[in-house]
């Protein structure tokens, strides 16, 4: 009787472990998909999609199959936080992951506090959001300090001494803004200001911002806009001739497909860009074998957004791998662990640094240039910024 | 500051003006007339602007014959969606109108998404107007005394239709006295699917003739509607004049606006909206409202 007993009671436990075996981890993916930047949210799913696609084909983590659940945050931090929750609450996901508005990663950040709850960030590029030291709160692609860092250290080779500015009225473009002229002054005390401009984010008419900005002469251009911003701003401007008298015209996010592809070819030639990532380099076997399985899925090229998304997941698979569990406190020690989680990305190296949880990288910039092989603008003579040069000081403790 | 930048700068606040003008003067016409507060109005210019596509296949050759087609088909889906949806609601509160439009809003978001897909869509400057023009050798494109000329020219037409004929004496009548209207024999129903075609049609005229300036994107309609109203408050819900004093007043007021103060461009077309709330709330050329007896 006893033995009998002892054996059911082992078979469920066996029963039980099995099933837990065979249970999906659910990663709950906020990204804008809906409104002016749902190509960003769209390219960032689907480089999610694509990591999750061939972890799950190699066997899962942990024996179990990842599971991918994509909601739409609409870039609103109301909706993101009503989204984040109802993932974590009804959906029961395991992890938080991806978030293209800094805002609505700063709103759902407390979210991973209160339910103890990892979320990985692979766009949203607001330097504060690391800044605040959450335990569950990583980000897996490099920020906008670093961005403006690694512009202002290709600024202080150019021939440059009258900057300009144009970038969207809110914190992306007033803090790049900040961040590039103070780190510019330090390496090239000679440089002066001559006009700033701050048009809305989703502006749709740049043309009195276009003229203000020729009339005060400037040598170089720092710009933060983005998106359709970007896309409207470059082709009024070229209307204008302003890209005739702007010898140095300097973006951070200028090469982001979702604004190369839209333009066509009429990018003009000779913007000094960068995208957090460009599929064409670096020219070697990992990043070239990237390109192809995401053409071969997506049929078409994979954006900045979306390498990111992809190198998040597989550094998050690599964190619960290591970690043998995704309980929130083992995921943040497996992140933390040896000086940080590194993962040989498509990009190239990314390594967290445990502190603040921020990952650096090396940042790829080039000047636009046409090709007949693309129906878009690709980048020439590459400048690579290595990741030292973009490392600042943290305040966080671990 | 030198004359010729003096002149650049108020050509590039009229062009902008010549731009929202086209793109709110519809909702006033539509509101002035029917009394319908149409919040799907900025998806019909987006509609305005995707047509351009669907009929030149994004080719500048075909920019003019492409403008005309969608003219027509503004007035097509004009037509349609006042006898299929906003007539049944005439009777109801004006809530339901509210509703309705917003939802006409979001569903056209949605198909045009459906449609083109999500990122964003340019068209190349029209082959006559490629190259910039120099004004006291300031290069400025030649495309906006298109628009210019365009915005003109529609604000004359209206002119001429509103006061210089018979059905343009009619809708503004309707303004007045739809019962008084009705009884002296005219089909008002009818009337009123005219001139909700007329609006819907000149904001997707607006939408297409943008398109080779800026890009089409599904989220271009509720940028639109906001400056839309900010336009129309200003000036006056319901009056064109007012449609063009509000444009012109914005457009120059970020024109010359952003030359002192650069870091408060944003807030200059909600700060004369606000100014023109507190002293004159029914706008700068609307009506006040009647007191009711």
């Amino acid at each position: 009787m006893k033995a009998w007993r002892w054996i059911l009671a082992f078979g469920l436990l066996a029963g039980l472990v099995l099933a837990q075996g065979q249970q999906p981890i659910k990663i709950g993916a906020l990204f804008i998909l809906s409104g002016n930047f749902a190509g960003y949210g769209k390219s960032g799913s689907q480089g999610a999609q694509l990591a999750v696609e061939e972890i799950n084909a190699r066997g899962g983590v942990l024996g179990r199959p990842l599971q991918l659940l994509v909601v739409d945050d609409q870039g609103n931090p109301e909706v993101g936080v009503r989204e984040a929750r109802r993932l974590v609450l009804q959906e029961k996901v395991d992890f938080l992951f991806g978030i293209d508005s800094s805002s609505v990663a700063l709103a759902v950040a407390p979210l991973t506090d209160e339910y103890k709850i990892p979320l990985v960030v692979t766009h949203a590029a607001t330097p504060t959001l690391t800044e605040q030291c959450r335990p569950y709160v990583f980000r897996t692609s490099n920020n906008a300090r670093m961005d403006a860092w690694a512009a202002a250290a290709l600024a202080a080779t150019l021939p440059v001494k009258r900057w300009a500015n144009i970038g969207p009225d809110y914190e992306f473009g007033r803090v790049s803004w900040q961040d590039f002229i103070a780190r510019l002054r330090q390496l090239r005390p000679d440089v002066e200001v001559v006009s700033e401009q701050w048009p809305r984010f989703g502006s749709t008419d740049y043309a009195s911002f276009i003229t203000a900005l020729m009339r005060a002469r400037p040598e170089g251009v720092f710009s933060t806009l983005w998106a359709g911003d970007m896309v409207i701003f470059a082709r009024q401007a070229k209307a204008f001739g302003f890209f005739n008298q702007v010898r140095y015209f300097v973006n951070p996010v200028g090469a982001a497909l979702e604004v190369l592809a839209p333009l066509g070819k009429e990018t003009p030639e000779g913007l000094l860009v960068s995208a957090r990532y460009w599929f064409l380099y670096p020219n070697a076997e990992r990043n070239r074998a990237f390109v192809e399985a995401y053409r071969k899925r997506f049929g078409e090229y994979p954006s900045y957004n979306a390498q990111e998304a992809y190198a998040g997941m597989q550094m998050l698979a690599l964190a619960i791998q290591k970690a043998r569990s995704t309980q929130a406190e083992a995921i943040r020690k497996a992140f933390e662990a040896d000086g940080g989680l590194v993962y040989e990305a498509p990009e190239g190296r990314k390594r967290m640094r445990p502190e603040d949880h921020q990952v650096f990288e090396s940042l790829v910039w080039g000047y636009t240039k046409h090709s007949p092989e693309y129906p878009f603008a690709i980048l020439e003579r590459m400048r690579i910024v290595p990741a030292s040069d973009t490392v600042y000081p943290t305040q966080c403790k671990r | 500051m030198d004359l010729s930048f003096l002149l650049l700068q108020l050509l590039t606040g009229l062009a902008y003006a010549s731009t929202l003008f086209l793109l709110s003067v519809g909702l006033s016409l539509i509101f002035g007339a029917m009394g319908i507060v149409n919040f799907a109005h900025g998806s019909f210019y987006m509609l305005g602007a995707y047509l351009l596509f669907a009929f030149t296949r994004g080719q500048a050759e075909g920019f003019w014959a492409g403008l005309f087609l969608v003219l027509a088909a503004g007035l097509v889906v004009g037509a349609l969606v006042e006898r299929l949806l906003i007539r049944p609601i005439y009777p109801r509160p004006e809530e339901y109108q509210i509703l309705l439009t917003y939802a006409l809003l979001l569903i056209l978001e949605d198909l045009v998404r459906l449609a083109f897909g999500a990122g964003y869509r340019s068209f190349p400057l029209p082959p006559l107007f490629s190259s910039p023009l120099f004004l006291l050798g300031a290069p400025f494109p030649s495309y906006y005394l298109f628009l210019l000329a365009l915005a003109g020219l529609s604000a004359l037409g209206l002119w001429a239709f509103l006061y210089r004929t018979r059905l343009g004496t009619w809708v503004r009548a309707a303004t007045q006295d739809r019962e008084m209207l009705e009884a002296l024999g005219v089909n008002v129903p009818l009337l009123y699917t005219a001139i909700f075609a007329l609006g819907i049609a000149l904001a997707a005229l607006g939408g297409a003739a943008l398109v080779p300036l800026q890009a089409a994107t599904p989220g271009m309609a509720v940028d639109a509607v906001i400056n839309a109203f900010i336009v129309v408050v200003i000036g006056g819900l319901g009056s064109v004049w007012g449609a063009l004093l509000g444009a012109v007043l914005i457009g120059l007021l970020q024109a010359f606006g952003i030359l002192l103060l650069p870091e408060m461009a944003m807030v200059f077309p909600f700060a004369l909206m606000a100014l023109v709330l507190l002293l004159r709330p029914w706008g700068l050329l609307g009506r006040p409202p009647a007191v009711r007896t």
